[in-house]
């Protein structure tokens, strides 16, 4: 009797050490998949357009332009510029960008007025990109590595299948405790819910608008981001995004900057 | 001033003749902002019998057009100010009117460029190209248009600039009735030169500046006109006559990234005329961001610079300012900092506020007020010009 006890009480526990050893493989792996749906663009040209909606319903519209060069080492992050345009003080400023998947990234700001190519900080994981719901981390924090995952299981809405992961941030600075998302059966991540450090429901996401670039790439046209405790909005859209261009990688250096500065 | 106006037409004809060429489907951008402003002085009228309120519009336009399949790139950046009271601060400067040629890894530029160096924010000693207006700005921030040909050429160790200026841009100061204004009036009609090719002169400089991981170095060197003239003062006229010896000054600009601290670092080394000087000048910059959880950021900037001229103005002074960034909506920002003669018991307190209005309106409110001012300190002719200055900048 006592053995079959023991036994019945193994069978009961394995499951669960089973499991919780699993539970990071297995976010790991999807979020891992996730992350490279999205890879293999070589180069990326797009417009974007932020909406930013206050509480009554008032509407801001800023806009900017990127191009992005995909690292094509494994083990360090891409390498973008941003093009500010509206509002309008602030173009003609260019930032400089070169990401890294364990260390700061670089970042160089040419301010017009002066022109002068300032190295800035960026260590401002959670600010706000240019007054939006979005932080400057929701941009550069896209890299799974940046993460540790947790599979928490499945959940259908609306007929579909998602699988909810949970991750916890492993660079300094961030403005978020955990973060819970939800991927699609397409590896397509959906929707992501941000607790601040507090533990509290800061906002949510929702990525929207998917295309299936080169056949083989899924990037998402529309983010949506909703502050729950600010009640802000800010939607964020790609417009003529443009894959593997042919962008020479030498523009993306700050002895560069000089040239592309107005 | 003149002088630029009659180099302008040399321009004007080098740009109409790539603009006919090009005429088909001219793909640019073009952009600008018109900002009226009014000045308030404390103390009633200064020291030298100015206004104690001043009118001024600044305008600055940005045009930009590439060509050739993006290989080559006219840059137009004018800006200009029409002023109430100092017709020294009425100009309009070309600060860049530029044609640029790309190549692999060469840039080829001709016209007027903008060219900064450095990496402090207070005490930008090693920035020697530009010529500034200080009737525009007295602390000598604000720079015009410099005339030159130059190549940059960069490969994997950094990028290798080299200029040659065939003309030399004198420095404008503020006149009569300009506020602030140095004791005396500076004469436009009494300068000296080294050099016996006077502002004909070529200037060259050589840079070369590359990234280390979290350092940014850079080292160069000038030769050439002098653009801080030495002013003596002339008995028969009562005004100041300039004197703008031969500079050779050999540079470095450092500064190493390290998180939230930024630590800089400039030096150089100079022989300006007959006298020789070392100067250098360093800081740290750290940044709190999100304050209490705020969006708010709270940087704070310490700086100081040393010069081994004992007659020099800037030889042994700090800096210390705090910015706050609400990183709102409206771009909300407040720098405030205290200027500091550490050599001798002078100082001066500034606060630069801004906030935009609108997509296209935004608010600047400036102000600078002497605290206590050493009656030997240059700045003592800026003693009585504690002011607060406001201006709307309308963006087009």
């Amino acid at each position: 009797m006592r053995y079959i006890k023991l036994i019945l009480l193994a069978l009961i526990f394995f499951p669960f050490s089973l499991q919780a050893d699993t539970a990071e493989g297995v976010g790991l792996k999807i979020a891992k998949a996730s992350y490279e749906n999205g890879r293999g663009f070589i180069d990326m040209v797009s417009d974007q357009l932020m909406i930013l909606i206050d509480p009554k319903g008032k509407e801001v519209i800023r806009e900017v332009s990127s191009k992005t060069l995909e690292n094509l080492d494994p083990d360090d992050g891409d390498k973008s510029i941003t093009f500010f345009k509206t509002p309008k003080d602030v173009e003609g400023t260019v930032m400089l960008s070169h990401t890294h998947i364990s260390d700061d990234d670089d970042q160089w700001l040419y301010l017009p007025a002066l022109g002068r190519v300032k190295r800035i900080s960026s260590s401002n994981k959670s600010g706000a990109f240019m007054g939006s719901e979005v932080a400057f981390e929701d941009f550069s924090g896209t890299d799974y590595r940046k993460y540790n995952w947790r599979y928490l299981g499945e959940k259908i809405e609306n007929d579909e299948t998602f699988f909810i992961l949970e991750s916890f941030p492993n660079y300094k600075n961030s403005g978020y405790s955990k973060r819970i998302s939800l991927t699609d059966s397409l590896d397509r991540t959906r929707k992501v819910d941000f607790y601040d450090r507090k533990g509290e429901l800061l906002k949510i996401l929702y990525l929207e608008d998917y295309e299936l670039y080169k056949d083989k790439i899924w990037m998402a046209n529309t983010m949506r981001v909703e502050n729950v405790q600010n009640k802000n909005m800010t939607i964020f859209k790609w417009l003529n995004r443009e894959l593997d261009t042919g962008i020479d990688k030498k523009d993306f250096e700050k002895s560069s900057l000089m040239r592309l500065a107005d | 001033m003149q002088n630029q106006f009659l180099i302008a037409p040399v321009y004007v004809l080098l740009f109409s003749l790539i603009f006919f060429q090009n005429a088909n489907a001219l793909d640019y951008k073009a952009y600008g902002f018109i900002q009226p402003e009014i000045t308030s002085f404390f103390n009633g009228d200064g020291r030298h019998n100015q206004s104690n309120k001043n009118f001024s519009a600044f305008a600055k336009g940005t045009f930009v057009t590439y060509l050739n399949n993006n290989n080559t790139k006219i840059t137009v950046n004018s800006i200009g100010r029409i002023d109430d009271n100092d017709n020294n601060r009425t100009y309009i400067d070309f600060q860049k009117l530029k044609y640029e040629l790309f190549f692999n890894d060469i840039t080829f530029r001709i016209g007027n460029e903008l060219i900064f160096w450095g990496v402090n924010e207070s005490f930008n000693i090693v920035d020697i190209i530009n010529q500034s207006n200080l009737a525009e700005d007295i602390s000598g921030t604000k720079k015009l248009g410099q005339p030159m040909v130059s190549l940059s050429y960069f490969n994997d160790y950094g990028s290798f600039d080299f200029y040659l200026m065939p003309y030399f841009i004198e420095r404008v100061f503020p006149g009569t009735k300009g506020r602030p204004r140095l004791a005396f009036e500076v004469d436009k009609n009494n300068v000296i030169f080294e050099s016996s090719a006077k502002k004909n002169k070529v200037d060259v400089a050589i840079r070369y500046s590359t990234v280390v991981d979290d350092f940014d170095i850079g080292i160069s060197h000038f030769y050439g006109n002098n653009r801080s003239p030495n002013l003596t003062f002339n008995n028969k006229s009562f005004k100041l006559s300039q004197y703008y010896p031969i500079l050779s000054q050999t540079s470095l600009d450092l500064q190493s990234t390290k998180g939230a601290w930024l630590y800089k670092l400039e030096a150089l080394l100079a022989e300006n005329g007959d006298e020789k000087h070392f100067s250098i000048a360093g800081g740290t910059e750290y940044t709190i961001y999100g304050v209490k959880e705020t969006s708010s950021d709270l940087g704070i900037v310490i700086e100081y610079t040393f010069d081994d001229r004992n007659d020099f103005a800037f030889n042994d002074e700090g800096v210390i300012a705090l910015r706050w960034t609400q990183n709102d909506i409206n771009s909300t920002s407040i720098l405030a900092g205290l200027l500091s003669d550490l050599g001798g018991n002078s100082n001066r307190f500034f606060a630069e506020f801004e906030q935009r209005l609108n997509d296209d309106v935004k608010l600047f409110i400036d102000t600078s007020i002497s605290g206590n001012i050493d009656q030997n300190d240059f700045t003592y002719a800026f003693k009585e010009d504690s002011q607060i200055t406001v201006k709307i900048a309308k963006y087009f």
